[in-house]
């Protein structure tokens, strides 16, 4: 049973990568790169607390979510890709026993305090859950640090080993291979990769302190499966012939087995991993697992006092996250992927698991998690940030990945007509105006039929006297859809000479989607 | 070491085929043309009856060969918006270096748009590739700063290795509008192939550009003229903007086929700065006013 459930491990892992690695353009959605996003049981959860409807682009975690009444977290064993990548962090840095980890016991409650304060702050219209979402934090660690990283080191290894004279030949080769198949995108280059890097090490780290520290601990997703699973049929059984050795007590990788009564598994920790029976010596061969038509109830740590101060946390929380400042300077840079859901539902929907970012990173590279502009839940949601790269004009892929429709799909056609923002010339610094010179090179990149961006040929006088004619470039509102290939390629260092803000951006909601 | 060799007998031989049209006027049973232009017909005859004109591609292409086709493809446009290169005759011209006993032919562009959604909406990659071509993505480690010798603003610039390294090149540009120089040519596609922050030769352009531009002049250059977009160029978009020539102008000469597709266009040389400027420095091969000429209309 081990042996299949590491099968089983290693075959969801690899999955979850290959739909990550697919998400890139050129992009077919026969395979949905989003599905295994889906497959969060949070999602739906979240999802009713907010619409107050079973939305069934969400059947992968709603089977899940049925199946664990029955099975138990058995996602948190066998699927989840954070819950393997913790498993074999642990064959690195070795965890402690049971013995040793024990004493953290307590802090079982904090994983449902942040279930039950996000419920809440999902009630007060407040998306706090996403953060803690395992898929969305696994596939935002794999889009901002381990890509990335991956990338720079093979790459620059391959091409150290090219300027070996007698390697080059070879090196290129495989890099041809390598950039074919493996990692075709230029290096990629995402803010927030120290915050986002540091939660996800500090996550793998905690192994250090106890195995599984973030399913035992913190982790709302296995809370959720925790309580949908107390009554769970699929029971382990200790028979008779148990010598209590304590080995399976002191190896569970959740410590879901209490010492004091070791026949009482707790339904709500175990993740049904089968070590447990594997561990038992084989002469004695005590444990066995059996489907039980009267199965016995296991409570979850979660007391009503414990309840009752998250929940006021919680609702400070909300409080404090809704009374500061709204920058209006801030917030006009704060550009949204084009057919974004109107701001509050989008933060409301987004699980900031940056799929969007990682397609976008291999086409017009605009979309960057975001950092604070207002309040702390824009965090690592997506922001086109245009300096640094902007949207590809016949490019509809952010809505295509986004698991949620946080971001609504579109056809490329309607895509190229919903403006996400608009751009204005800065006339203190656009050659043209400042130097006396041709440039417009804005002009040439404008990427709409009719341009938004066009110019006008006129006359200056020029300090000696001479005059000379000079192309003023200027913006068409109506035409332009806010792209910022205009503020990407102008060659200005630092500060661009034209720059796009959220002004006359178009946010779109499901009915306008067919 | 392979770059300053490149740059010698690039040199050497540029002048020796300066030199050639005088050579050959000797014999007056074959007159060779300076420059060509073939009129009403598909790429690929476009091309060979362009081809026999000048002689023959064995008068460019030797043996073992490892040639350049540089192409436009710096845009995410489908063929029919004539902001790249007619994929065809990318095709057919690769065919033909192999017929000619090319070892190598490599096609790339530094484009303008993500690479990848470039050299597959232009087809251009799928069509060189049905014809053997190697098509090869810009590496941004590949590129080496040359010295520009008559650099007036520029002293040097990076310029892509394969193309330094090339033992030919054939520049294939498409014929369209530019709003900044007027037009898009052999000149101005040659930007293709140069590294650096580009938006930088924008200001004060035609001394920029005829700076690099001089240094890597190429073998042969063919103007793609099936499809030429007439405005809002150089990425276009609109269908209305695009007019079916069904034409090319060749050369060995990138200059002269440059000022010779000026008319497609109804401009003069006097309307075109960069082209001027390059005229200017005589970087023409060809005496513009005395060309040997010819032009084809296909039936």
């Amino acid at each position: 049973m081990v042996k299949i459930r590491r099968l089983v491990q290693i075959f969801f892992i690899l999955f979850f990568i290959f739909l990550f690695l697919k998400a890139r353009f050129p992009y077919s959605d026969s395979l949905s790169s989003d599905l295994f996003l889906r497959f969060s049981p949070l999602v739906p959860l979240f999802d009713f607390i907010q619409n107050f409807q079973i939305n069934m682009l969400y059947w992968p975690a709603l089977m899940i979510l049925f199946v664990t009444v029955f099975l138990g977290r058995f996602f948190c064993g066998w699927i989840c890709p954070l819950g393997t990548s913790l498993d074999l962090t642990d064959r690195l840095i070795k965890s402690p026993s049971n013995k040793i980890s024990s004493k953290f016991n307590r802090l079982r409650y904090l994983k449902f305090a942040i279930l039950s304060a996000t419920i809440i702050a999902a009630f007060l219209s407040i998306n706090l859950w996403s953060y803690f979402d395992p898929l969305a934090l696994f596939n935002r660690a794999l889009t901002v640090v381990v890509y990335p990283l991956t990338t720079l080191l093979a790459e620059s290894t391959i091409l150290k080993l090219s300027e070996a004279p007698f390697l080059e030949d070879a090196a290129y080769w495989f890099y041809d291979i390598f950039k074919a198949f493996i990692m075709p995108e230029d290096q990629i280059f995402l803010q927030q990769v120290f915050w986002i890097g540091l939660l996800f090490a500090g996550i793998l780290a905690a192994e250090k302190f106890s195995r599984r520290f973030w399913c035992r601990y913190l982790c709302p997703a296995g809370a959720w499966l925790g309580l949908l699973s107390q009554f769970r049929f699929y029971e382990r059984i200790v028979g008779k012939s148990c010598p209590i050795c304590n080995k399976c007590q002191v190896e569970c990788k959740m410590n879901a087995i209490p010492d004091q009564e070791i026949a009482r598994t707790s339904k709500v920790e175990c993740i049904e991993c089968f070590n447990c029976g594997a561990l038992c010596p084989p002469k004695t061969k005590a444990i066995t697992y059996q489907w039980r038509w009267k199965p016995y109830h296991t409570p979850f740590d979660f007391s009503r006092r414990q309840f009752l101060s998250s929940t006021a946390a919680s609702v400070a929380a909300v409080g404090l996250l809704s009374i500061g400042i709204k920058d209006k300077n801030a917030s006009a840079y704060l550009i949204r992927p084009p057919g974004s859901l109107p701001e509050n539902d989008f933060l409301a929907r987004c699980i900031r698991c940056q799929e969007c970012v990682r397609i976008c990173s291999t086409n017009g590279r605009c979309l960057q998690p975001s950092g604070i502009y207002n309040t702390l839940t824009e965090l690592w949601t997506p922001v086109a940030v245009m300096r640094n790269g902007y949207c590809e004009y016949n490019c509809n892929l952010c809505g295509l990945v986004c698991p949620t429709e946080a971001i609504l799909p579109l056809s490329p056609d309607k895509k190229k007509k919903t403006p996400i923002g608009l751009a204005n010339f800065n006339k203190n610094l656009c050659i043209p105006f400042v130097q006396n010179k041709d440039c417009i090179v804005c002009e040439e990149h404008c990427p709409t039929p009719d341009k938004a961006i066009k110019f006008e040929i006129k006359k200056v006088n020029l300090p000696n006297g001479s005059q000379k004619s000079i192309k003023y470039p200027y913006v068409i509102r109506n035409l332009c859809i806010g792209c910022g290939i205009c503020e990407e390629k102008c060659p200005l260092p630092g500060e661009p000479g034209i720059f796009v803000t959220t002004e006359n951006q178009m946010r779109l909601t499901k009915k306008d989607v067919i | 070491m392979k770059r300053r060799h490149f740059v010698k007998t690039g040199s050497l031989g540029s002048l020796g085929i300066g030199f050639m049209p005088g050579l050959l006027s000797f014999h007056k049973d074959n007159p060779v043309a300076d420059v060509v232009r073939v009129n009403n017909g598909e790429p690929s005859e476009l091309l060979d009856t362009a081809i026999k004109a000048l002689g023959g591609f064995s008068r460019f292409i030797n043996k073992n060969d490892i040639v350049v086709v540089k192409p436009n493809m710096g845009w995410d446009r489908a063929p029919e918006y004539a902001a790249n290169t007619n994929p065809d005759l990318v095709a057919a011209i690769v065919r033909s270096c192999y017929l000619a006993g090319a070892r190598e032919v490599k096609i790339f562009d530094r484009t303008c748009n993500n690479p990848r959604r470039c050299y597959l909406n232009s087809k251009i990659e799928e069509m060189a590739e049905s014809a053997e071509g190697n098509v090869i993505q810009i590496r941004k480690n590949k590129f080496s700063t040359i010295k520009l010798k008559n650099g007036i603003d520029l002293k040097e610039w990076a310029i892509y290795d394969d193309y330094l390294e090339a033992d030919k090149v054939i520049n294939v540009p498409v014929a369209k509008h530019h709003s900044l120089s007027r037009v898009s040519l052999g000149t101005k596609n040659l930007m293709g192939v140069i590294g650096d922050n580009r938006g930088l030769i924008h200001n004060g352009f035609p001394v920029k550009l005829a700076d690099i531009v001089s240094e890597i002049l190429p073998t042969l250059t063919i103007i793609d003229a099936y499809r030429i977009l007439t405005a809002n160029g150089p990425s276009g978009g609109s269908l209305s903007d695009v007019k079916l020539q069904r034409s090319l102008i060749a050369s060995s000469c990138m200059v002269t086929a440059d000022v010779e597709a000026l008319k497609l266009f109804s401009l003069d040389l006097d309307q075109v700065d960069h082209l001027k400027e390059m005229v200017k420095r005589g970087l023409n091969k060809f005496d513009l006013k005395n060309l040997n000429k010819k032009v084809i209309d296909l039936v």
